[in-house]
């Protein structure tokens, strides 16, 4: 009873009032949230939508605006509902607890994660078979820390620790034992130094922090991985500009120069100086 | 489709039953279209304005032709002013290009005009009203002309463009004024209480200081943006994994469009209906006049999944509003929408770029053909995340920002000088420049014919609104004679502070972009301040062609030029040239009116003036409401110099009446008596616009008295208040303050030497 005396005066400001009830995706109180501020106007809409139903409750003047424009406000701001879906970059956006699942886009997405991401799908796949054949016991740490370099240069200072973390974990993963003998010996030099970076890259979200470890990172990885001949082609790339000008180096899977120490600012800053196969 | 196709089917059966006739006659196909231009009431907004429509639609029917053919098109003037049409890329007799008072003489009212051109040519091209300003109400419609044999895939005509609701007469006068109305209905005011609450006081103050005003990508405000005459629509027809190719011209009066696409990349394959070798992007933008062709997919659907259509988006540059096209069935999956304009960055690097004499420097950038895009500093899709990076590693260097002085020592650094304002370097959008269009044959010209260089420089001044080539406006310069079968070079240079879509009538140059003897060809190219491009074409005409900014309010302002073929046989079209070329000139050479007037408390000031060009009558009143407050109107006659127009000279007619109190005398700080009085004098004085933004006035009147003053109008102290200031050396002085209801309504408070304090209605057209 109370509920719906509240709800006759909050729509007692609306004029010409329509009321429909849409689905609309969402998952947690972030999202609700998000679709009534979306569907706010005042004086001519607002939206009340239930966790549970994920329906939204919308009262509108028809006058002035239609359930179309309402529907669309709230797409744009990262929500599907049956008449439009998101920009990719809106859903994006939303946060971790509101990521749902995304119906009718979740084949579109895999495609693009396919061919997004395609080294990494490969890199998995490949990692499987490779287990089975000729294992390389530093792949899943060249793999982390190739994680790690993605999320610098998107400059996700988030990401980068949450991928660090694995990183951390792939380095206590190496069998020593499945090493060769140089590299046995590089592994024993550099291992400390390896830890040390990761773990301050995973403790910290300050972009700046964590690539001056992940300079020492990548340095110490180079000697590492140089000393086998790895599976599959590594660039080892250079950027004059980074560390305020005394330059600093990575690893990549790719040819094609991504700055991590600076991202978007200057992404294509830098040159392949070694090719590793 | 979506669009009004009913009288496109008309025109296609009328030229079914002509080819019939005209087959046997000539043996050739002729398409004859018939167009019945019309005054029509439209609705965009919610309220009825007029415009003009062709066989009842806007925009007008599409036109189609196949290489080879002959076109005849008989243009039905029903309206009640005079009208014209130019087929725009189209290489036809200089006759019937349809520039009014050039080619032809204007189509009167109620008459019947017929332009017959075989077509020599095939690609997207678009067709509009050369009269005026009536492209800006509807006289813009899409010119298909087909290969013989087109590839097998759909297509869809597409035209852009832009309403206001105000008459564009209206319009075009207010840009004359420097109304700040548009930038008001952007939010792109800029004022000075903004720039704190941004933290960007010093640059506001160094904009103002060089003797700007707010900057904008764009100069009107436009209610709505159309895509077909329509903000949103849907052509459901394609399928999942279906390509369609959309052949796309800007038809907008003065705004470019971004142009995205919410399925995925799209391939880029003509250009101003030239072919190039495809190339994939993820967004582009069009200036005003050019055609594009992209081929888009319609992203395929694994089975099962319900239909998705997706969003084509085209926005204005300026990103206040945007036009939306789906394709397919379905859901709509929408693009992403372009964040609004970072616009203090934006000044702040117009400041870095602008000399204090008004020229523009760039460093030393060399920088052409769209690839370096200064505008990317506003970008926050580019630039965004520079910013927040810059908060957190603090010290690291910093392109955004690093100081202009700074520039010249990283220019030796490859990655600072050339990634700046490149945003294909600084983030992993694609956009397209024209350095990626490549013709897919050889467009060398003819390499033993005579060369003849011209050099360019767009110039402007956006304080006055004068648009011009080498700072003559078409009224003041002569016309460029070329002579046929030599190759022209044209070298332009932007030193004006707004971008320039550049059209060459009938004919299409080469631009010189790297690829060697596969230069694009264009007939428009878009040059953004403190670029340099090279173009050149072979002369192979005949007759008068227009050259002009495409941006409508720029051309009719007088900024273009015409080329002229030596030696060529008079055009029958033009029965008195002289007298055409007088109404030519007629457009830049208008006058534009404005006027203000306070009713306030203590007074009725107000202002009144004519201005063209370059000559300015104004007249300025305070009218008190008793004797001892007095009246005074001050009339000045003057003429703006230099390319900046901040000095003006001027002779004036002063009349005062005031009472006075038995032995009370005036003087000035010269210890001149003052005849305030009653007085009518003649003067003769100069005005100069000092740095801030300040005018500097120094008059000497026919009665030995002397007088100096500075004012400040209009200084943007919040989105919709404006403070005035003045002080002279007749010891008067004035502060005010302004706020701006309406477009024509504000209300003012007001403290004047002579008469007191007072607040009031200000009425300003």
């Amino acid at each position: 009873m109370l509920l719906l005396l509240s709800t006759v005066l909050a729509y007692a400001d609306i004029k010409n009032v329509t009321t429909e009830q849409v689905k609309i995706a969402g998952s947690c109180a972030q999202c609700k949230e998000g679709i009534e501020t979306a569907a706010f106007e005042k004086n001519i809409s607002r939206a009340i939508w239930d966790k549970e139903t994920k329906v939204a409750t919308i009262s509108y003047d028809t006058k002035k605006t239609s359930l179309d424009a309402i529907l669309k406000k709230i797409a744009l701001a990262g929500y599907d509902n049956k008449r439009y879906l998101a920009p990719d970059n809106a859903y994006a956006k939303l946060g971790e607890c509101c990521r749902y699942e995304r119906i009718g886009k979740n084949d579109l997405a895999v495609q693009k994660e396919m061919t997004g991401h395609d080294h990494n799908t490969a890199s998995k796949e490949s990692e499987e078979k490779v287990i089975s054949a000729d294992p390389d016991p530093l792949k899943p740490v060249l793999d982390a820390y190739y994680e790690v370099k993605d999320a610098l240069v998107s400059s996700d200072g988030n990401a980068a620790a949450a991928k660090a973390t694995n990183l951390v974990k792939a380095l206590k993963a190496v069998k020593m034992d499945e090493l060769g003998s140089d590299q046995h010996m590089v592994w024993m030099k550099v291992m400390k130094d390896l830890n040390f970076d990761a773990e301050h890259i995973e403790e910290t979200k300050d972009l700046g922090h964590q690539r001056d470890h992940f300079s020492s990172l990548s340095e110490n990885m180079y000697k590492l991985i140089k000393s086998a001949k790895p599976t599959q082609p590594i660039y080892y790339q250079h950027c004059p500009m980074a560390k305020e000008g005394k330059g600093a180096n990575w690893l990549s899977q790719v040819s094609a120069i991504k700055n991590p120490y600076y991202g978007a600012q200057m992404l294509n800053c830098g040159k392949t100086t070694k090719t590793l196969k | 489709m979506d669009f009004p196709q009913i009288p496109i089917l008309k025109a296609t059966r009328t030229t079914a039953f002509l080819l019939l006739l005209s087959m046997q006659v000539y043996g050739q196909k002729v398409v004859r279209y018939n167009l019945y231009v019309k005054d029509t009431t439209v609705n965009f907004t919610g309220t009825p304005k007029r415009a003009i429509a062709v066989n009842g639609q806007i925009p007008m029917p599409t036109l189609t032709f196949t290489e080879g053919d002959t076109a005849e098109i008989y243009v039905h003037n029903e309206l009640n002013e005079e009208t014209s049409l130019h087929w725009h890329g189209l290489f036809l007799p200089n006759k019937y290009d349809g520039v009014p008072n050039l080619t032809q003489m204007p189509i009167k009212p109620h008459t019947t005009h017929l332009y017959r051109f075989p077509i020599i040519q095939h690609g997207t091209h678009w067709y509009h009203s050369h009269t005026e300003l009536q492209e800006q109400i509807g006289m813009y419609g899409s010119m298909i002309l087909n290969k013989k044999k087109e590839p097998a895939i759909p297509t869809v005509p597409i035209v852009l463009s832009e309403w206001t609701d105000m008459n564009p007469k209206n319009v075009h006068r207010m840009l004359h004024n420097a109304s700040d109305w548009f930038a008001i209905k952007k939010g792109a005011t800029q004022s000075y209480s903004e720039a704190v609450g941004h933290g960007y006081f010093k640059t506001k103050v160094g904009n103002e200081w060089k003797r700007m005003t707010a900057m904008d990508v764009s100069d009107v405000y436009y209610d709505r943006f159309l895509i077909n005459g329509k903000n949103e629509s849907q052509l459901s027809q394609f399928k999942p994994g279906d390509q369609v190719r959309l052949r796309i011209s800007n038809g907008g009066a003065s705004t470019y469009f971004w142009l995205t696409y919410a399925g995925g990349k799209m391939t880029v394959v003509a250009n101003d209906g030239n072919d190039v070798e495809p190339v994939e992007v993820d967004r582009l933008i069009i200036a005003v006049s050019e055609t594009y062709d992209v081929i888009i997919t319609i992203p395929a659907t694994t089975a099962g999944s319900p239909p998705v259509s997706y969003e084509f988006l085209a926005t204005s540059e300026d990103r206040t509003k945007s036009a939306s096209l789906y394709l397919g069935e379905g859901v709509r999956q929408l693009a992403s929408p372009l964040p609004r304009l970072k616009y203090f960055e934006g000044m702040k690097m117009m400041n870095g770029m602008m000399k204090m004499n008004g020229d523009l420097d760039d460093m030393g950038m060399n920088m052409s053909l769209n690839q370096m895009d200064m505008n990317v500093v506003m970008y926050p899709e580019i630039t965004e995340a520079l910013k927040s990076k810059k908060k957190r590693t603090g010290k690291a260097m910093d392109m955004g920002d690093m100081k202009m002085d700074d520039l010249e020592k990283a220019d030796g650094n490859q990655h600072a000088g050339h990634n700046m304002y490149n945003s294909n370097a600084m983030s992993s959008i694609t956009t397209l420049n024209y350095a990626m269009l490549k013709s897919p044959v050889s467009t060398s010209l003819a390499k033993d014919a005579p060369v003849k260089e011209l050099r360019f420089v767009l110039t402007g001044n956006m304080n006055r609104y004068v648009w011009s080539l080498d700072n003559k406006v078409i009224s003041e310069c002569d016309k460029i004679l070329i002579k046929k079968g030599e190759n022209v070079r044209m070298v332009i240079y932007n030193n004006s502070m707004m971008r320039h879509p550049m059209h060459l009538h009938g004919h299409d140059f080469r631009v010189l972009n790297g690829h060697g003897a596969n230069a694009p060809m264009k007939n428009i190219i878009d040059i953004m301040p403190m670029e340099t491009d090279t173009l050149e074409f072979a002369a192979t005409e005949s007759g008068d062609w227009f050259f002009h900014c495409h941006i409508l309010y720029h051309m009719m302002s007088g900024m273009g030029a015409v080329f002229s073929y030596e030696n060529s046989p008079a055009n029958p079209e033009i029965p008195n040239p002289r007298l055409a070329q007088r109404k030519l000139f007629a457009d830049d050479r208008e006058f534009h009116f404005m006027a203000e007037n306070d009713i306030a408390t203590n007074g009725n000031d107000g202002e009144a003036m004519l201005q063209n060009t370059r000559w300015s009558i104004g007249s300025e009143w305070r009218l008190g409401y008793n004797d001892h407050h007095g009246y005074e109107v001050e009339t000045h006659l003057g003429r703006y110099i230099g390319k900046m127009q901040w000095l003006m000279p001027f002779i004036g007619f002063d009349w005062r009446y005031r009472k006075m109190e038995m032995d009370e005398v005036e003087t000035n700080l010269f210890g001149q008596r003052n005849t305030k009085d009653q007085r009518s004098v003649f003067s003769a004085g100069v005005n100069y616009v000092l740095p801030m933004l300040v005018t500097a006035q120094a008059e000497i009147f026919t009665d030995g008295n002397l007088r100096f003053q500075l004012e400040r109008m209009d200084i943007p102290v919040s989105r919709r208040l404006r403070m005035n200031l003045m002080v002279n050396t007749d010891k008067e002085y004035m502060a005010a303050l302004r706020y701006i209801f309406t477009r024509y309504v504000g209300a003012t408070a007001h403290y004047d030497s002579d008469m007191g304090f007072g607040v009031g209605l200000t009425l300003n057209y």
